[in-house]
């Protein structure tokens, strides 16, 4: 104790100060592998640029910001959040508005970024099979996985109607840039439920947590199954004898948002400006398969041509890919998530 | 159901072990058909185990049970037909009494009509007419006693178990319960087997009591004779009060401290010897009464004189310490001895009641 | 010398001024006492409330709040969705069916333990016990690790040749009903257990010496009386399962939907704290007719002591 006491006296003495009166900075993200990478690819740099500490903390989704906020204890800066709850965020007021004169947009695709967030991964969910069940004809795209005769097996989906919702609507064949458009009317949205009618029968798992995902791929419990595709990715790593391809991929993010009444707004808006920029998110498919937001990150030459490949938001892959709409699921998540939950149950 | 003649139960060198502890160390007992027979023993002293191998839910290490001519030693109990009464009555507290009562009807299969009229028989004659409707939890103890009682007999079982029945009830319920028992054991001639601790209860009861300790049987007799003739000094001081003076042979007669002992009763063989001394067999005088040096007279202070209700109770302390205890009518005949504390007494024992025992025989 | 003999009124009585101030110091006494024992009760009584009834009158306040004014529109939804309707059916059908299954599988081995000899029954009481110091999140994955396509008893019962396709164990209801069936056991274990205990063995026996079988004597005499006992456990295995969140998540494969699943969803995705409530408040109140329903079968401070 003493000794500590001492020693900071001492540096202080020898004016080697400045490295203890650094400004901290919050930020939340889902931990593990991914926090890991998000740690190497953004954080370090920022931290060194502007001379700042960050204090990580990590989180489940818009439930633990909302307390924050309306208890009037905001301890978190940044945060990153799903592609739904940034959008609920910023409708329920829990997020401070960013300021584009510092953050440039550049290469964005216009959904997304809105007004108080703004993507910072892409990542996919794609059609995961088991490569020893399907030997010589491999599922290409979500017809096959309808196909239960021509593709028997053991099938598993996301146990919320979004991206199933828009899966259905691929299947029956309806283009992707209409997808919205469609799922925007009463009968869009039956017709997305008819034909999961289908294929509920041959669910066996409806999965809940990307680790379930995972687990259910590791262990060969299904044989087919949406999964977004890093997870995917790690268990093929592990030894999982399973692929995918990003044909009929359904795109989705993840943001960075300021929390409401953050106590170092400033420094996070110039903090997260960077955190988007080009140069860094070219840094995170070093460390892990999620996709930049920006295409330019694709330009920096950081990104080498194996790792666009298999980059999720590539410009060759996100063509193939149909772009989730937050705005649409923010708007009507509770009443679809009834309605799958009375489908599901019936 | 027809009567049947009560059986005779044999007990052949029954010993039960737990580890190297003899619980019943090869104990025969033979007992008459429609006999009242009472196992009385100290606690510990095995007699509750005999009881329980008889009924079957203990199993002996060794040894036969005969009933009748029947061997039952490796029968289960309900197969037995034998009435039991459980020191805590076990009388089932989710069940009235005439539930409890028609129970082993039930389990024989009689018909209803059969049963509700031997349930009303028995409570009848167990003095509960009326009461099938209560619960047990409703009754008195004495209540209860009864209607074990009559769910025991209710279907005339050729033997009745009864363990220490009534240690639970008070001394007057006791006393008129004994009385009952008693009653219904001549109404019935059923061979009943009785376990007690209370020395007095056997004597009431009994037609014949078997002394138990050790896993033993120490003396079986009729009860006047258990009291008057006990074998051994554990009898005789486990039966009735007493006090002991060790006694030695001097020359050919006997003596207690020097001076002299005489009994027209036979003398046993064995040493140690005591002489019995009943407090109601003793005489009690002035000192100043006593002259020359005859024999079964004892010198003594008189340290206490206890007024009891029907007598009195004299505590002398003879010459060596030992108290000796003496009653004395609280009749007139009594009142007359005027006598105060420590004044100096003297006991005498007349020789027919002068009753000589051994150690364990 | 003759004693004269005394006759009661010689006692002198208390002079009555003084006999009043006696008997109001003892009734002082006696209110000490009443208070010090409320005293005594007060901490509990003041914890009791703040964290138990508390929040659920809130909890039912919140219930009836739309937005800013009072409605009960989140009950009419619970009564209209046809998906509510269901997921109620669900839980109370799964929380039914494992009180049976635990009944079925629990009394035999409390019974059984019951009748063991010291250390025995200690170490049986144990091992019933074990359960309870793992956690819940984990037994209930070692049972996805055991029951799955590929998992243990799949493969067990492959090799054993008993089987040619793998049963499908969990990510449905049989699995869920397994899982909850583990963690619930012991709570009808443990009180049947003491009931069986408490029971004089005087009964059984009395039973057998008035010719009842071992079979017959069970039937008539202990099992009527472990009853209270077997009840008891029974409704806390019931009422635990209605509220069963994590098992049915992790091992119903998405099919099984639970009410606490359902308030989970609304209060923690939607923010929807007056939906949440509304469920909550329902499950609650059925629990309360259940409980009541059966407090008329069973006195129910018995019921809950668990003692013959």
């Amino acid at each position: 104790m003493h000794r500590t006491l001492l020693a900071a006296a001492a540096a202080l003495a020898l004016g080697v100060g400045p490295a203890l009166a650094q400004q901290k900075l919050g930020f939340t993200s889902f931990g593990g592998a991914y926090q890991e990478a998000q740690r190497k690819a953004l954080l370090e740099p920022v931290a060194k640029e502007l001379g700042i500490t960050w204090v990580e903390d990590t989180l489940t989704g818009i439930a633990e910001v909302r307390a924050q906020v309306r208890a009037g204890a905001v301890s978190w800066d940044i945060v990153d959040l799903g592609l739904a709850d940034c959008a609920a965020a910023q409708s329920e007021g829990l997020l401070e508005p960013l300021d584009y004169s510092l953050i440039s947009t550049e290469g964005f695709d216009k959904m997304a970024f809105d007004t108080h967030w703004i993507g910072i991964i892409y990542y996919s969910t794609v059609l995961g099979y088991s490569t020893e069940k399907y030997k010589d004809k491999k599922p290409r795209g979500w017809k096959d996985f309808w196909d239960v005769e021509g593709f028997p097996g053991a099938r598993s989906l996301r146990d919320y109607p979004t991206p199933n919702l828009e899966i259905a609507l691929l299947v029956d064949g309806v283009p992707k840039d209409q997808i919205y458009r469609v799922l925007a009317t009463e009968e869009g949205i039956a017709r997305a439920f008819e034909k999961l009618d289908a294929i509920k029968p041959h669910i066996t798992v409806w999965w809940k947590s990307g680790a379930q995902s995972a687990q259910l791929a590791k262990d060969g419990e299904v044989d087919m199954l949406s999964i977004w595709n890093g997870r995917l990715d790690t268990v093929i790593k592990d030894g999982a004898k399973a692929a995918y391809s990003y044909d009929d991929g359904i795109l989705s993010l993840d943001c960075l948002a300021i929390v409401k009444g953050s106590k170092n707004k400033d420094l996070a808006m110039k903090a997260l400006a960077r955190m988007v920029a080009p140069d860094l998110q070219a840094n995170m498919p070093l460390y892990i398969n999620y996709g930049p937001t920006t295409a330019k990150a694709f330009e920096t030459g950081k990104i080498t041509p194996e790792m666009a490949r298999i980059s999720p938001s590539s410009p060759e892959n996100a063509a193939k890919q149909l772009v989730i709409d937050a705005r649409f699921w923010a708007a009507n998540r509770q009443k679809l998530q009834e309605r799958w939950d009375s489908w599901k149950t019936r | 159901m027809e009567r049947r003649g009560p059986v005779g139960i044999r007990f052949e060198a029954v010993s039960k072990l737990y580890g190297a502890h003899a619980a019943l160390d090869r104990v025969s007992l033979e007992v008459e058909p429609g006999e009242f027979l009472t196992l009385l023993g100290p606690s510990g002293s095995g007699k509750t185990t005999l009881l329980m191998v008889l009924a079957g839910f203990t199993r002996p290490t060794s040894g036969r049970v005969l009933v009748g001519e029947r061997d039952v030693t490796r029968l289960p109990p309900h197969q037995r037909d034998f009435g039991v009464v459980f020191q805590s009555y076990a009388l089932f507290p989710h069940m009235t009494v005439a539930q409890n009562v028609a129970y082993p009807l039930r389990m024989r299969g009689r018909p209803r009509a059969e049963i509700a009229r031997r349930v009303e028989e028995a409570l009848a004659l167990v003095r509960l007419d009326g009461m099938g409707e209560r619960r047990p939890d409703q009754l008195s103890g004495g209540q209860r006693q009864r209607v074990a009682l009559a769910r025991a007999i209710v279907f005339e079982p050729r033997v009745l178990l009864m363990d220490e029945p009534l240690s639970a009830l008070d001394k007057k319920l006791r006393e008129a319960m004994q009385i009952e028992i008693r009653r219904l054991h001549e109404r019935l001639g059923i061979t009943t087997l009785y376990v007690t601790h209370d020395q007095r209860e056997a004597l009431t009861l009994s037609d014949r009591v078997a002394v138990i300790e050790g896993g033993r049987i120490r003396q079986l007799d009729p009860p006047r004779l258990l009291y008057e003739q006990p074998r051994s000094r554990f009898v005789a001081e486990f039966v009735g009060e007493a006090t002991l003076l060790p006694i030695a042979r001097v020359g050919g007669g006997l003596a207690w401290r020097g001076r002299p002992v005489r009994t027209t009763r036979p003398v046993p063989e064995t040493d140690p010897l005591f002489l019995v001394l009943r407090p109601e067999r003793l005489e009690l005088s002035p000192a100043a009464a006593a002259h020359g040096a005859e024999a079964n007279r004892f010198e003594g202070i008189l340290e206490d004189l206890v007024f009891q209700g029907e007598s009195r109770l004299a505590e002398v302390r003879l010459e060596d310490g030992t108290m000796l205890a003496v009653r004395l009518p609280a009749g007139p005949r009594g009142e007359s001895l005027a006598l105060a504390r420590g004044a100096p007494v003297l006991v005498t024992v007349a020789p027919e009641d002068a009753v000589l025992v051994g150690e364990l025989p | 010398m003759n004693p004269v003999p005394t006759a009661p009124e010689a006692v002198p009585a208390l002079a009555p001024a003084a006999a009043e101030e006696t008997a109001a110091a003892l009734a002082r006494d006696a209110r000490r006492e009443r208070r010090a024992a409320l005293a005594l009760a007060l901490p509990a009584l003041l914890l009791v409330g703040l964290v138990a009834l508390l929040p659920t009158l809130w909890l039912f306040g919140l219930s009836l709040v739309e937005g800013e004014s009072l409605s009960l529109a989140h009950y009419r939804r619970l009564i209209e969705e046809e998906s509510y309707r269901r997921i109620f059916w669900t839980t109370f059908e799964i929380a039914a069916v494992v009180t049976l299954l635990a009944a079925v599988l629990g009394y035999p081995l409390a019974y059984w333990l019951s009748r063991l000899s010291e250390p025995w029954a200690g170490l049986g009481l144990v091992l019933v016990l074990v359960p309870f110091w793992t956690s819940l999140l984990v037994r209930t994955y070692a049972w996805l690790v055991l029951l799955q396509r590929r998992g243990l008893v799949n493969q067990w019962l492959l090799a054993l040749g008993l089987i040619e396709e793998p049963l499908r164990l969990v990510h449905n209801w049989t699995g869920t009903v397994i899982g909850m069936l583990h963690i619930l056991l012991p709570f009808l274990v443990l009180p049947t257990y003491a009931s069986l205990k408490a029971i004089d063995p005087a009964y059984p026996a009395a039973a057998a010496s008035l010719g009842a079988s071992p079979v017959k004597a069970f039937w008539t005499v202990l099992f009527p009386l472990s009853l209270p006992g077997l009840l008891a456990g029974c409704l806390l295995v019931f009422v635990l399962a209605l509220g069963f969140y994590v098992t049915p998540a992790i091992l119903g494969g998405g099919r099984v939907l639970m009410v606490a699943m359902k308030v989970q969803e609304n209060a923690g995705l939607y923010l929807d704290w007056g939906a949440a409530s509304a469920l909550a408040v329902v499950l609650l109140l059925a629990t309360l007719v259940i409980f009541a329903l059966l407090a008329r079968l069973v006195p129910i401070e018995r019921l809950l002591v668990g003692r013959s």
